[in-house]
């Protein structure tokens, strides 16, 4: 097993999937988005893979700590099509991960171009590391 | 931890089931240019009475770049992602990694009744839509009964 399938597997058990109950009851299938999350001193960068889905169709949200990407995808096909071989089955995505209360829920930045969404979520000034200066006593 | 899994729904669970057989079983014989499952772009293949419909799901492409050509019956895509990660940068913690990254390449054989010099290409929201229309006589036509 590589190393991959372990980092996606860990991301899965932090996912939670929405508890409403007119979602559960229309469960459709979904297919889990590829990310990549990077943190640097400032925040956390969240970058998703959401191949044929525009803007309108795009919702990011947070929800009780957890940050939810929910996306619906549209291919502009021809009428009378059938399908013969499919890898994405489903024309959904969905996503969550738990925020810690350390990040700036109100300033998270949004920007989907050509497929992919990039969230910028900031951590709050007060949890930024700073250095303290140690003064000779 | 499983207890916090509220589970997802049941396919993708499939999904994620027929990968890891696939990882056992993957020495076994198949079609000689079948792919691993999972290769960057996943491709849909649909067909309609006169076109056969290609989506390679591509995002964060430069359709520029991308490189779409038919040779043989064989449609081939191909083309390069770089990588987001500014390397160098040693401040940046990494957490995941799941977006494909570098070059590829993915061959699709058309069917015998493809036409290949009627082929519309495009790429809209990361998705690279591709039509190639079929051979007028294969078209599907009733026959009268006398």
């Amino acid at each position: 097993m590589s190393d991959t399938t372990e980092v996606i597997e860990r991301e899965q058990q932090t996912s939670v999937t929405p508890r409403t109950q007119e979602k559960s009851r229309d469960r459709r299938a979904t297919s889990v988005p590829a990310v990549d999350v990077f943190e640097d001193q400032t925040g956390i960068t969240v970058v998703a893979d959401l191949p044929g889905v525009s803007k309108d169709r795009l919702d990011v949200k947070v929800q009780d700590g957890n940050l939810v990407i929910e996306a619906e995808a549209s291919v502009p096909t021809p009428d009378g099509l059938r399908l013969q071989h499919a890898e994405i089955p489903a024309p959904s995505y969905f996503r969550a991960f738990t925020l810690s209360p350390d990040f700036d829920t109100a300033k998270i930045e949004a920007n989907l171009q050509g497929g992919v969404l990039k969230l910028r979520i900031p951590r709050s000034e007060k949890a930024r590391p700073r250095r303290i200066e140690v003064k000779l006593g | 931890m499983s207890d916090l899994y509220f589970g997802s729904d049941l396919f993708s669970e499939f999904d994620r089931f027929q990968r890891r057989i696939d990882e056992l079983f993957g020495g076994f014989p198949s079609s000689i240019r079948a792919v691993r499952r999972g290769a960057f772009p996943q491709v849909n293949i649909g067909v309609t009475d006169d076109t056969i419909e290609i989506v390679a799901f591509a995002p964060g492409l430069n359709p520029a770049e991308l490189d779409v050509s038919i040779d043989m019956g064989l449609l081939t895509i191909s083309g390069e992602r770089k990588p987001l990660t500014p390397d160098g940068d040693s401040d940046q913690k990494v957490y995941a990694q799941e977006r494909f990254a570098g070059t590829f390449r993915r061959v699709i054989e058309l069917p015998q009744d493809a036409n290949p010099d009627k082929v519309q290409a495009r790429y809209v929201d990361g998705c690279l839509c591709v039509t190639v229309n079929k051979h007028e006589s294969s078209k599907p036509r009733s026959i009268t009964v006398q």
